[in-house]
């Protein structure tokens, strides 16, 4: 799948899906949810928290 | 590069342009190195120029990115965009009230304190732009 083809399916741009695999930008509930209903995973499969080096 | 982020470098470019010349050009009415009356046509043309080519530009880019263009803002966008308006506010509001205290305090008259405030809002508007395009390269 395509970061076009995801962006389509979830409504966002394919920038922002860049963004947010780069971890530049942390998307909100709702998109998080929509990236794991269409990989059919649950959230903590897609997504995991990490600790901001201080 | 999105849609959005070449129309932020559009307008930063161009407003640093033309309206840096037509500042440039009130600067010297000011300075009175030009009378207002011969300055209006240079800062009517610059003007001009200024809405021409953002609105060609833009057109531009919209042809070459038909579906991006039409897409409304997705919620990245829409967080950038709040973002860099809120850092923009405070340079207009500052440069709004140091043009007022200039007019009540310095005696500034109301061609330079109108185009002072006219500054503030073109210097907002290049903050607003430049934060944007800062918060699409190194993330919001």
């Amino acid at each position: 799948m395509t970061q076009q083809d995801l962006a389509d399916r979830i409504g966002v741009t394919r920038q922002t899906v860049n963004a947010i695999e780069l971890g530049k930008y942390s998307p909100s509930l709702e998109v998080a949810f929509r990236i794991a209903a269409v990989f059919g995973v649950g959230l903590d499969q897609v997504f995991q928290y990490e600790k901001p080096a201080r | 590069m999105s849609f959005r982020e070449k129309s932020a470098w559009i307008s930063l470019v161009l407003i640093a342009v033309f309206l840096g010349a037509y500042f440039w050009n009130v600067s010297l009415v000011l300075s009175g190195e030009m009378r207002q009356a011969a300055a209006m046509h240079w800062q009517l043309a610059l003007v001009v120029g200024f809405v021409v080519l953002e609105i060609v530009l833009h057109v531009a880019i919209a042809i070459q990115s038909p579906r991006d263009a039409r897409a409304p803002k997705d919620e990245r966008e829409r967080l950038i965009s709040l973002k860099a308006t809120h850092i923009a506010y405070f340079v207009l509001l500052g440069g709004t009230l140091l043009s007022l205290f200039a007019h009540w305090h310095l005696g500034w008259g109301a061609y330079a304190t109108t185009q002072h405030v006219l500054l503030a809002v073109v210097a907002a508007e290049l903050v607003k732009f430049a934060s944007q395009i800062v918060f699409y390269r190194r993330g919001v």
